[in-house]
């Protein structure tokens, strides 16, 4: 005992003497305290406006990040302490005495844990100094418990640093070579981030079994907290309880504590504590090497005499150089190839390009074809990392190389330039990359082959490799090389490398976005199947040749103070660049020339030419608008109720010109004097009306204008008004490009357009940035019933119905396309022109333009047109869409109401933006996610297909019926277009194939009440929760078709369509747009009275299940049959806005069933709905086959928050 | 070619001063610099060889400014540092390959003959395709020796070749540098007497950075004739009482007694018998008489 006391003494002195370990205490208190102190920065700043920084949720959450990137700290730690004695070759003079085992490896491995311990504990002061920021969203921080800080760093951190520690120790310990610690820790560490990928990847549900063997533990916190509410989150610790969530968070930590424990007992049995075993390998080899060279020199002895040396001619020209030049680059290549740590790299490289490779493009169970973008993002994103860490260890390498051989003497005097000496290195780095990035395209044309892709797309890869990724690594390169020329220590550079890698993208998240100062910043590229790089060439090859210039600048400097000889000291080195600078300075002239003459025009263009604005400037704006002019909210204000326009699209330029005409008519019972104008795009001019007016103000940027008219007008009156309308694309910006404007695929809408009145939809809406606008929190909508705003729609409240015409012309080979029915198209001077026009049809006034080089698919069906525009390539799904169209419009005519409208329109849009929107008869729909969708396994959800539905659907919801503008509006247009999608798709796939979309769906409504910034509404209250109306709207309305009947359901809603669609679409505002009272009333009407409590659950209130089953037996009859009995648990909570729960009485209908078949592909022997009153319940069922599973809610058609726990085995008693 | 050092000084950030105003001229043929370690052979050979800049006084070589010409110097320079390390898994054949275009030698059939030569001559060319790495300190040595070579240099800076040689290489070595340095400047630093004695046509003892010495072997031992006389001596306390009489220039263990060596004009007394002077002499009464020089 007291010789391990000496040790674990000795292992604590030194540590304290150690500088690393100070170094890594701080480096945990400075992550800790900016992930409290700054809302930009670490996991949980970004992440949900009400989480509290230093809540238990968020100390947790960084602890387990601590945990990830701790792995190659806590590596360094435990694997030096035993290493030291075998690099030092201590061992000998060690083990020659009697030293006790345990006091030696207990001692050592005894002190690393407490320096470890001690060396990450700083994250707890760091956290507890962030509270004190006095920057800081101090409406985030809450009070500090000690127990917060403690709980999660002693189950969390000290476990994984046990856990983790132990096995590095042993690893150390029994192969004795440090780069064999180091290799475990990064495998360990790329490993697990590709388990992480590969599990995003598949977004698999399954959260038991992945939660448990997550060693490091991200996935662990997933699988525990994926679901927890705001409030769950600042008050609740990852519990050690067998109860909470399964107990995966217990199992976990007690799995990887064994394999702790487990590591030392391996050691104690394996660790020999003898000199002769321990050096055994490397004395056999030493011997080895020293019998063949004594071999060598015991060579038969040739005769002493000198010959003489041959006479060569020595040449020093420009060839030469050039020699000299080729000769140094293959030799470092050569060097740099034989290396095993860069075919590691190359290894990990191929297997993280193999893996995301093989999932690129996948989203939740949705397969798409591996298109080469697609590809490129999957296998790139994998290397760019890897890409960077090469560039940064050779950098140091070749820099220090001759150094650390000790070669440089002879180097350093060899007849040649430091200039090409140094441009030898740059080639090295250059060669490995490029074999690195070929690496990577030949992993991604691999993948696209097995995916049965192929379609290569060769000058794609080029480009993106090795025209766009090439050079930003090369500046990245150039800058090593550069810092590692100046410092006076390989690590010392290393730190200051990756700083400025990792500083970049913080201080970008602090509001400096400039390009032009964030060292190696390009600005954001999409490339798009239709549009290519399209207008982000400009900008990118800019800031490319920008930083190239600085970069190739900073190396000449690098070069100017290259070292050489073997005086190390700064007055030498000057000296030396005193010698180097006059022929260096024309280069580096050169370089800034080029430098000062491409970021003066990026200056110009990003700056002059366009106004630059970062993010937190454009949210003043957004501020300023809403605080000068939300008091006129309320004013009374005409309407628009026909549209005239004529707009003309100059893709080639990226812009269109033309005007617009609105009939404004004053539905109020007031006249009007004063329009007010909405001019969000700044894309309005020359306003005028048909009366005489004048101008009385208009803000900076033209945002807001206020135009009197003399003569006012009347109520019922109608007026003209007439303005111009344009954008353009003046060269190029530093990021944010408008997506609404390419050279193929421009598409925009009705938001260029004046809007008339105070547009509320301009408002901030994040919490977080009102706190920071000093706004007041959001205005919340009306009550449903609202005098004032039933007279308004939800969607826009400067129009009822209008009715459309339109001319829209483009370049001659693109087709251009809004709103209406083809009256005319013609081509003139050049152009070609469309006219289209909607006749007599009420329409919401929202309506789009849009062009591009297109490829037609037309169909007739029953009496509609049908068209898909697509871009040629993308024929994969054209079929599919028009099958959910054929399909839609023969459900929703029979269930809801005819179709207004004899033509169907579906076109592509670049992937700048991702949605589907529907205008009237009109869906553009990004081409990332419908057009490359792919059916390969027979079971796989057809996404395609239900947006197609969904967005038809909206031309009954939306586009017939559209809500007041009050509280739960949205979810007219929204949920049900999303009930009537799943209708659609369940008659094409079936119930069961419904049941795995539906489990996703689950998944996002409950993960997006996890995130939720304000408070969770029930249904019929929805405001702004995307989640509520889509996700849980969808679930609430399926359950109940499921309960209450289809047809019922159906025919409630087309009672509700048919008494209350086109409200106000004549005359005066008179009606009421309908709301959710309406709704519930209609689905009521049509409800048996026993079922009526699933109207008010899932409308009215925010009510979840806890359904599980707890047993299941089966045993066979007499009459040949099995009985079951299955015992399962229901228990029904209410929860308010904000994630309390307060229990309810049960008295539901609950689906019992009993399968037969493997899980996933199980068939229903039995299944009916039972009424539960209580929570325990037990069930005999008899059943005719053989049956696997038994369920309460199997097909999780209630909301339940551990949907995974309601099936169970059948097992014989 | 001439070398001639003028007034060089050096003086380290750690206060060491290295060089004290050290004046030296060297000719073709051998010049060997002796000194004990630390005395400063290794800074002026760096100087010379380019590597290291003086704080003040100059060199040349040949008209050529070696603080200043530094490139010129290098292309006439052949180099081997007291000690050096190597690239990993590089073999012999291709590093001197790879030195030898960097000395200018771009002719492929000349480069080959080189560095065939040189493999032969330095008795590495059975394991000329070995990875460097792997070679014992004796052939690293070897390999330093021949990339010195390389490229015919006409100033060639060996600083302690022998160390590390084995008897038969070091005549080897020596033999090979003999027979080029007849029409180059060689200069051999070293610590081992032997080696100039048996090479050096003129030499200059160094010692904390100031030369003691500068001239040809023979005449220093010229000088010295006659005034060599050596005692042996049985036990350690006679060793002691003589050690505080006189000044001792040296002593040999031979056969377990010592053999000191002592300098005077007249034999000192009792026991002492005239001897044949030795450079190692001249080597060591220059190391303990540092102001008094003896030429």
């Amino acid at each position: 005992m007291k010789m391990f006391w000496e040790f674990l003494t000795f292992e604590l002195r030194f540590r304290r003497k150690s500088i690393s370990t100070y170094v890594y205490f701080f480096v945990w208190s400075a992550f800790s305290f900016l992930c409290v102190a700054s809302e930009n920065f670490g996991p949980v700043g970004f992440n949900n406006g009400k989480v509290l920084l230093n809540g238990p949720w968020a100390i947790s959450l960084n602890d387990f990040l601590i945990s990830l990137f701790g792995i190659i700290i806590i590596a360094a730690i435990f694997g030096t302490s035993i290493l030291r004695d075998f690099q030092r070759d201590t061992y000998q003079i060690l083990f020659t005495k009697p030293i006790p085992k345990f006091a030696y490896l207990g001692g050592r491995w005894a002190g690393s844990f407490v320096t470890a311990v001690f060396a990450f504990s700083g994250c707890m002061l760091g956290a507890f100094a962030g509270t004190f920021a006095p920057w800081t969203d101090h409406a985030r921080i809450g009070p500090n418990h000690l127990w917060w800080y403690l709980q999660p760093f002693l189950s969390i951190i000290v476990v994984q640093i046990f856990f983790l520690g132990s096995l590095f120790f042993v690893v150390a310990a029994l192969s004795r070579k440090i780069f064999v610690v180091y290799l475990q820790g990064a495998v360990l560490f790329m490993v697990y981030l590709i388990g992480l990928t590969v599990f995003s990847a598949t977004r698999s549900l399954e959260r038991f079994w992945s939660g448990i063997f997550d060693p490091v533990g991200l996935q662990l916190t997933d699988a525990v907290t994926r679901y927890w509410t705001v409030v769950e989150k600042n008050s609740l610790l990852l519990s050690w309880s067998p109860h909470v969530a399964s107990g995966v968070f217990l199992y976990n930590r007690v799995l990887w504590l064994s394999v702790g424990f487990i590591s030392l007992g391996v050691l104690w049995a394996l660790f020999p504590m003898s000199v002769e075993t321990l050096t055994a390998v490397s004395q056999g080899r030493r011997a080895a090497k020293m019998k063949q060279q004594e071999e060598f020199e015991l060579r038969p002895v040739r005769s002493l005499v000198a010959a003489r040396l041959p006479k060569v001619g020595q040449v020093f020209s420009p060839s030469t150089t050039r020699a000299q030049f080729l000769s140094l680059s293959r030799l470092r290549i050569r060097t740099v190839l034989h290396e095993i740590p860069l075919w590691a790299i190359v290894g990990l490289m191929i297997v993280f390009a193999i893996n995301n490779g093989y999932y690129a493009g996948r989203v939740d169970e949705i397969d798409v074809w591996p298109v080469t973008y697609l590809m490129l993002q999957a296998v790139e994103g994998g290397a760019t990392l890897f890409l960077y860490i090469v560039a940064a260890l050779y950098a140091a390498e070749l820099i220090w190389r001759e150094r650390d051989t000790h070669f440089d003497g002879i180097h350093d005097a060899l007849p040649m330039s430091e200039t090409i000496d140094w441009l030898s290195k740059l080639v090295t780095i250059a060669f490995v990359e490029l074999v690195l990035l070929t690496v990577t395209m030949l992993c991604g044309i691999f993948m696209q082959t097995i995916a049965g892709y192929y379609h290569y797309e060769l000058l794609q890869y080029f480009k993106e490799l090795y025209v766009i990724t090439f050079p930003q690594i090369m500046v990245f390169a150039l800058l090593a090389l550069f810092i590692q020329t100046i410092v006076s220590n390989k690590f010392i550079g290393h730190g200051i490398a990756i700083g400025i890698f990792v500083l970049v993208p913080i201080i970008f998240s602090f509001g400096w976005e400039n390009t032009l100062y964030l060292f190696g910043n390009v600005p954001p590229y999409t490339y798009s199947d239709m549009n290519g790089y399209g207008h982000f060439v400009a900008g990118l090859s800019w800031a490319i040749t920008y930083w190239l210039a600085i970069s190739g600048f900073l190396g000449v400097i690098a070069i100017t103070f290259a070292r050489r000889g073997s005086d190390d000291g700064w007055t030498a080195r000057l000296k030396l660049a005193a010698g180097r600078v006059p022929r260096l300075v024309p280069v580096a002239l050169l370089f800034l020339v080029i430098a000062a003459g491409s970021g003066a025009w990026y200056y110009y263009n990003a700056h002059v030419l366009n106004e630059y604005l970062n993010a937190k400037q454009r949210r003043d704006i957004q501020a300023d608008y809403e605080r000068q002019f939300k008091k006129y909210q309320d004013l009374l204000q005409p309407k628009v109720t026909a549209v005239d326009s004529q707009i003309d699209i100059d893709p080639t330029h990226r812009g269109f010109s033309g005007w617009g005409r609105y009939t404004l008519q004053n539905k109020t019972s007031q006249p009007i004097s004063e329009i007010h104008i909405t001019d969000q795009m700044q894309s309005i001019s020359n306003l005028r009306f048909d009366r005489p007016f004048h101008l009385v103000s208009s803000a900076p940027r033209d945002l807001y204008s206020i135009y009197a008219i003399e003569q006012p007008l009347a109520p019922g009156d109608v007026m003209q008004m007439t303005f111009d309308v344009s954008a353009k694309s003046p060269g190029f910006r530093d990021s944010n490009e408008r997506a609404e404007l390419a050279y193929n695929g421009t598409f925009f809408d009705s938001t260029y357009f004046p809007y008339i009145g105070y547009n509320s939809s301009m408002e901030l809406d994040d919490p977080r940035r009102r706190r920071e606008e000093k706004l007041a929190p959001l205005q919340e909508l009306s009550q449903r019933g609202d005098p004032m705003e039933s007279k308004y729609q939800i969607f826009l409240q400067d129009s009822d119905w209008i009715t459309y015409h339109t001319v829209v012309s483009t370049t001659s080979d693109q087709i251009a396309i809004a709103p209406g029915y083809p009256k005319r198209d013609w081509q003139q001077n050049g152009r070609h022109y469309f006219e289209y026009d909607m006749g007599p049809t009420h329409i919401l006034d929202f309506f789009a333009y849009i062009s591009a080089r297109y490829n037609v698919r037309r169909e007739q069906y029953k009496g509609t047109n049908l068209e898909v525009y697509y871009h040629p390539g993308h024929e994969y799904d054209i079929d599919d869409m028009l099958a959910a169209t054929k399909a839609g419009l023969d459900y929703y005519q029979a269930n809801f109401s005819d179709y207004q409208f004899s033509q169907f329109r579906i076109m592509e849009f670049p992937r700048y933006r991702q949605f589907a929107q529907s205008f009237p008869n009109t869906v553009p729909y990004s081409e990332s996610i419908g057009f490359i969708e792919r059916m390969v396994k027979k079971n796989a959800i057809d996404f395609t297909y239900f947006v197609t539905a969904h967005e038809l659907g909206h031309q009954w919801w939306a586009h017939q019926l559209i809500g007041a503008n009050v509280q739960g509006s949205n979810m007219l247009s929204e949920t049900l277009a999303e009930y009537s999608a799943l209708m659609v798709m369940q008659h094409k796939y079936g119930r069961d194939r419904m049941h795995r979309f539906l489990r996703h769906e689950l998944d996002r409504y409950l993960r997006g009440r996890s995130t939720e910034v304000r408070h969770e509404p029930p249904l019929a209250l929805v405001q702004r929760e995307p989640y509520v109306w889509y996700q849980k709207g969808g679930q609430i309305m399926y359950t109940l078709a499921d309960y209450v009947g289809e047809d019922k359901v159906d025919l409630a809603l087309h009672n509700f369509l048919m008494k209350y669609r086109y409200a106000n679409a004549m005359n005066a505002q008179t009606e009421d747009y309908p709301d959710t009272r309406q709704l519930v009333d209609a689905l009521r009407a049509q409800t048996p009275p026993d079922m009526q409590y699933l109207i008010d659950d899932g409308f009215n209130s925010i009510v979840l299940y806890d359904n599980k089953a707890i047993s299941a037996t089966v045993a066979p009859t007499s009459d040949h049959k099995f009985k079951v009995v299955f015992t399962a648990q229901a228990r029904k909570i209410k929860a308010d806005g904000n994630g309390n729960e307060s229990p309810m009485p049960l008295n539901d209908y609950i689906d019992i069933g009993v399968f037969k078949g493997q899980k996933d592909e199980e068939q229903p022997l039995y299944l009916k709905k039972e009424r539960l009153t209580q929570e325990l319940n037990t069930f005999e069922i008899v059943v005719d086959e053989m049956p696997t599973w038994a369920g309460i809610d199997p097909y999780n058609k209630l909301v339940d928050r551990i949907a995974d726990d309601n099936m169970i085995e059948v097992t014989k008693p | 070619m001439t070398v001639t050092i003028s007034g060089l000084s050096k003086t380290y950030p750690n206060g060491v001063k290295a060089l004290m105003n050290v004046s030296l001229s060297i000719g073709n043929n051998m010049f060997g610099l002796l000194g004990p370690n630390g005395a400063g052979k290794s800074t002026l050979m760096r100087t010379v060889a380019t590597l290291q800049d003086p704080d003040s006084g100059s060199v040349h070589v040949d008209g050529l400014d070696v603080l200043t010409q530094k490139n010129e110097v290098r292309k006439i320079l052949g180099y081997l540092p007291q000690e050096f390390g190597v690239y990993p898994k590089i073999s012999a054949l291709d590093m001197l390959h790879h030195l030898a275009v960097m000395k200018g030698v771009t002719h492929a059939q000349d480069r080959r003959e080189m560095v065939d030569a040189l493999l032969q001559q330095t008795n590495l060319w059975e394991v000329r395709k070995k990875a460097l790495s792997t070679y014992s300190g004796g052939m690293k040595q070897r390999f330093g020796i021949a990339q010195a070579l390389l490229a015919n240099p006409r100033l060639i800076i060996v600083d302690e070749p022998t160390a590390g040689l084995d008897p038969a290489e070091r005549n080897r070595f020596l033999n090979l540098l003999s027979s080029i340095g007849r029409e180059v400047t060689v200069i051999l630093s070293t610590h081992i007497v032997d080696d100039v004695r048996e090479l050096c046509a003129r030499m200059a003892i160094i010692a904390n950075g100031e030369v003691l010495l500068e001239g040809v072997p023979t005449e220093a031992l010229t000088a010295l004739n006659g005034k060599i006389w050596s005692k042996v001596v049985s036990t350690d306390d006679e060793l002691r009482s003589l050690e505080s009489q006189i000044h001792i220039v040296s002593t040999h263990l031979v056969g377990g007694q010592h053999e000191i060596r002592i300098f005077a004009d007249s034999s000192p007394g009792d026991g002492f018998r005239a001897v044949e002077s030795e450079l190692e002499d001249v080597y060591f009464l220059n190391l303990s008489q540092p102001t008094k020089k003896a030429n």
